[in-house]
């Protein structure tokens, strides 16, 4: 077969068939048959205006939240040393964990004595949840907070585990969570993608395929914003002729269009086609979301924009850039981690010195974040996520390392419809495995979808013969953390 | 034991038969599944192939029969508790012992190899089979019920079981004055929290509470409910009780009833207990009314409860024309977003009166960043079921506002970077529904906040 053999005339499948059909009377007449609402008829309508999807599906009831923030911690933050405080390690510091307790493979087999928490945790807010020093200023948001001590991944290295904590698969090419969402609901702004993915320095292992569409369109995979003056390659316009650039992307459409008349209905360039015009919007859109001109000199130092340390300037940038995003539209926002020298969460050594660049880095954005969408009463809309993709150990890795440990670690939500001050689950006197109320990353997601007014068992997408969706056949949604 | 049993004789039952009587459940599926084995095994047993079986069937016959004895016993055990309706205990004690006998000879005819007349040994054990699946079925509706087994069955068997169709369940209350008290408040607590020990197969203490003129017949030690006097009444007694009491129910460690459903029963009763009647026609006080209405869920908001048209496509046509982003909220209803605050058009007359065409279906207006002058809020203030209202960085002032105190249902207010101060102390405890104000960077001083404070429920976001 041809190498162009994706571009051969393809059954329709159903959406293909109902968009085709899409504004014919004859599709009125058949939506009006099969109970279609008139607001489905009138999709095509959104579509001029919310561009990016091409059929907004809405949630399946009421909503809490409409955008989503993912912080994402790269590498996996040791729970015990900042939101799961063990008073236990410190009575133990220097023992053999193989007589206390069955110690599992561990990723470098350089298994050292238990190791206390070199940070001092103390209580905060009105919930008294106990934080540790290394998140000073997220500690003061406790009470906006749900904290989840009991999540389980299930992959103990890094690429699976990202796949996982993206894709609900720990193998590569299903699509990320942000399609999933993007997919389901569409975007509100036609001139900035529906899941932007904010590159504060560091692709996680297993690299962009954590963000793609997998078996969805094209047109949902995230687009990636970097830091700096120019967030995306070439978004200025080269061409010196003013109109050159609209004649060129006229006649590339005008031959995209030939061809997709010549095969039919093909992803693969209706979503280049999409995905030009998106670019094209950018040109103006991002500049102008990517300045800070109108924010007021008391946001940007809120966010800590006149920090010493500047990876706390950059983080601090992103998550203004991820408030300025939700103010637009923007379906689902993750931002990666700032490349500070220590690399990212993951301390197989010197724990001390890399948790506390990396917790110096991101605490104080994280509350600016927290706070500016609270008085601006974003807060109530929008659900911020902060994981990573699994624990640490208790134990030493060498002599003041931790290393991977998916048998238990913390994440917390916050804002739309979140019950603030909580804590749910529990791990072991050494924060080694969960004993009670086990939460997976299938529960997770099912969890952010239900909270967007999606029911995780009702989004499918139909893929190698099977309705396919992002919690797969597992998933629980946490209804003690909602409000 | 037998001294225990003999000692026991007339009284109430010791502890400890009871303790071994709770085996029964356990015990008794022994002999059930030994002696199907058995039956099986004598089946099978005549063709040649399996012929070799046919020498061991005495062992299971026996296996079986000695089972059923120690489950006949426990059960007997169990039965001493009294807890169970009499004419079906009768006989599933009966044809359980039956099952007893019927396999021993079984056994006997087995072991000796007997010849008997007439298809003899075949009927034994038909017998047998009946006895075993009768006996299992009463057993059945003694700890379930006579009605779970056919519960959900189609409404045809049910008719050839003599069981009237499926209950339609009551409609959901919407209004609080179409809630009927015994049917809708009071019944239902008894369904989720009592019927399952007080029904009419399993009536513990001899009571069952699964209608009105049973609950008013009382049980063993005579009425439960006095109409009019609480202090008289032992239901209203046991639900109050400490939980640690030994009449405290629900027993036995069951979810015991929330304090709403205490606060309701006790109502009910002083209220001299109507068996029907609409729960307003009672004349409840405020207090009273509030806590049905969140007992019921009507407290959040009503009008999501109700079903709106849909849209007309017209009307959407025009606003997406204008600039309005329009966003379905929910799959099963029309309730609409109309987000403006993406929109590159300027805000018009026109824009508002055309959204007042679809008031019914907006719920959320985000109308933030948008150019909203005061005048303007007329025609927003006549949306009136909005639930969530973002004005926020509009150049509106208190003068505006009060066009907005007719929004009720209203339940999230954002008036973030408004000119907005004093007026907020008039319309503010005119919205009811109230839970959220947002209003930093507005003119409102702290003076202002902390009069606004006083308002229950309204949470404030201000710096």
């Amino acid at each position: 077969m041809s190498k162009y053999h994706n571009f051969m005339r393809k059954p329709l499948s159903r959406r293909e068939m109902l968009s085709i059909c899409k504004g014919g009377f004859g599709s009125l007449a058949f939506m009006s048959l099969f109970g279609v609402s008139t607001i489905s008829c009138n999709r095509s309508k959104y579509d001029a205006l919310g561009s990016g999807s091409d059929i907004l599906l809405g949630p399946h009831y009421l909503p809490k939240a409409k955008n989503v923030v993912f912080l994402y911690m790269d590498g996996g933050v040791s729970q015990v040393d900042s939101f799961d405080p063990k008073p236990r390690l410190a009575k133990e510091n220097g023992q053999d964990p193989r007589k206390k307790f069955k110690v599992d493979a561990t990723q470098f087999d350089n298994v050292g004595k238990i190791l206390k928490s070199p940070w001092e945790f103390k209580q905060y807010g009105e919930c008294g949840m106990p934080v540790s020093e290394l998140f000073p200023h997220i500690a003061n948001c406790v009470d906006d907070i749900a904290l989840i001590r009991s999540m389980t991944s299930q992959f103990p290295e890094h690429t699976n585990a990202n796949y996982f904590l993206h894709t609900g698969s720990g193998l590569q090419g299903r699509p990320s969570m942000g399609s999933w969402m993007t997919y389901g609901l569409g975007s509100e702004n036609k001139n900035i993608p529906g899941y932007v993915v904010l590159d504060g320095g560091l692709i996680p292992p297993g690299g962009l395929d954590n963000f793609k569409n997998g078996f969805l369109p094209a047109s949902y995979q995230a687009s990636i914003l970097r830091a700096g003056p120019q967030p995306v390659a070439n978004i200025i316009p080269k061409e010196q002729i003013p109109n050159l650039q609209e004649q060129k992307l006229d006649f590339i459409k005008e031959l995209d269009e030939k061809q997709l008349n010549a095969i039919g209905e093909a992803d693969a360039i209706e979503s280049a086609i999409s995905n030009y015009e998106l670019a094209y919007k950018m040109q103006s859109s991002i500049p102008e979301l990517t300045e800070f001109k109108e924010e007021t000199e008391a946001t940007k130092k809120l966010y800590g924009f006149d920090s010493d340390d500047p990876h706390t300037r950059g983080y601090a940038a992103q998550c203004l850039l991820a408030r300025r995003l939700v103010e637009r539209g923007v379906r689902f926002i993750e931002l990666t981690c700032p490349k500070v020298s220590a690399d990212r969460w993951d301390q197989h050594g010197d724990l001390k010195d890399g948790h506390e660049k990396n917790a110096h880095a991101v605490d104080q954005p994280i509350a600016g974040l927290l706070k500016d969408l609270k008085s601006r009463g974003m807060l109530e809309e929008t659900l911020v996520v902060w994981t990573g993709e699994f624990g640490r150990t208790p134990f030493a890795q060498g002599l003041n390392g931790r290393d991977h440990n998916p048998s238990a670690f913390s994440m917390w939500m916050a804002g739309a419809g979140i019950k603030g001050g909580t804590i749910f689950g529990k791990t072991d006197e050494y924060g080694y495995r969960v004993i009670e109320n086990e939460v997976t990353i299938h529960d997770m997601h099912a969890t952010i979808m239900h909270l967007m007014g999606i029911d995780h068992e009702r989004l499918t997408f139909r893929f190698g013969g099977r309705d396919m969706r992002l919690t797969d056949v597992h998933g629980h949604v946490i209804k003690d953390i909602l409000a | 034991m037998l001294t225990i049993l003999l000692n026991s004789a007339g009284e109430a039952p010791a502890d400890i038969l009871i303790f071994f009587g709770r085996i029964h459940p356990l015990v008794v599926h022994l002999p059930i599944g030994f002696l199907l084995l058995a039956v099986l095994v004598e089946v099978v047993a005549k063709r040649p192939k399996f012929q070799p079986l046919g020498n061991f069937t005495h062992y299971l016959w026996a296996l079986g029969s000695l089972s059923a004895l120690v489950a006949v016993v426990l059960g007997y055990f169990l039965s001493l508790s009294g807890d169970y309706s009499e004419n079906t205990l009768f006989w599933h004690k009966w044809v359980g012992v039956s099952v007893f006998v019927f396999s021993l000879g079984c056994y006997y005819i087995s072991k000796k190899q007997l010849k008997l007349p007439f298809y003899g040994k075949s009927l034994l054990i038909g017998l047998v089979v009946f006895a075993v699946f009768y006996t299992g079925h009463l057993g059945g509706n003694l700890t379930h019920g006579s009605t779970y087994l056919l519960e959900y069955a189609p409404n045809v068997v049910r008719n050839l079981a003599g069981m009237p169709d499926k209950a339609v369940p009551r409609k959901k209350v919407t209004v609080l004055d179409s809630a009927d008290v015994y049917l809708d408040l009071i019944s239902p607590i008894m369904d989720s929290r009592c019927v399952s020990c007080h029904n009419k197969d399993k009536k513990k203490g001899d009571l069952d509470l699964t209608t009105f003129s049973s609950l008013m017949a009382g049980g063993e030690s005579g009425e439960i409910l006095i109409p009019g006097d609480l202090n008289s009444s032992d239901l209203y007694r046991r639900i109050t009780l400490p939980e640690s009491h030994d009449d405290f129910m629900p027993s036995e460690g069951k979810p015991p009833l929330s304090e709403e459903e205490v606060t309701l029963i006790g109502w009910w009763i002083s209220a001299q207990a109507p068996a029907e009647g609409y729960f307003t026609a009672l004349n409840p006080d405020q207090e009273m009314q509030d806590l049905v209405e969140k007992y019921l869920g009507l407290d959040k908001n009503k009008l999501l409860n109700q079903q709106v048209e849909a849209p007309n496509p017209n009307v959407v046509d025009s606003l997406t024309n204008l600039g309005f982003i329009l966003n379905p909220l929910m799959i099963d209803n029309h309730f609409l977003e109309a987000n403006f605050s993406l929109s590159e058009h300027e805000f018009t007359d026109k824009a508002s009166e055309t959204l007042l065409l679809l008031k019914d279906q907006i719920i959320w207006l985000n109308l933030s960043n948008s150019g909203i002058e005061d005048g303007h809020l007329q025609k927003i203030g006549q949306l009136e079921n909005i639930i969530k209202l973002n004005l926020s960085k509009n150049e509106i002032s208190d003068e505006g506002l009060t066009y907005l105190s007719n929004l009720t249902n209203l339940e999230s207010l954002n008036l973030y970077k408004t000119s907005i101060s004093v007026g907020l102390l008039e319309v503010i405890p005119k919205l009811t529904n109230l839970k959220r104000l947002y209003i930093s960077e507005t003119m409102a001083d702290s003076t202002v906040v902390n009069q606004l404070q006083q308002h229950k429920d309204l949470r404030i976001e201000f710096d």
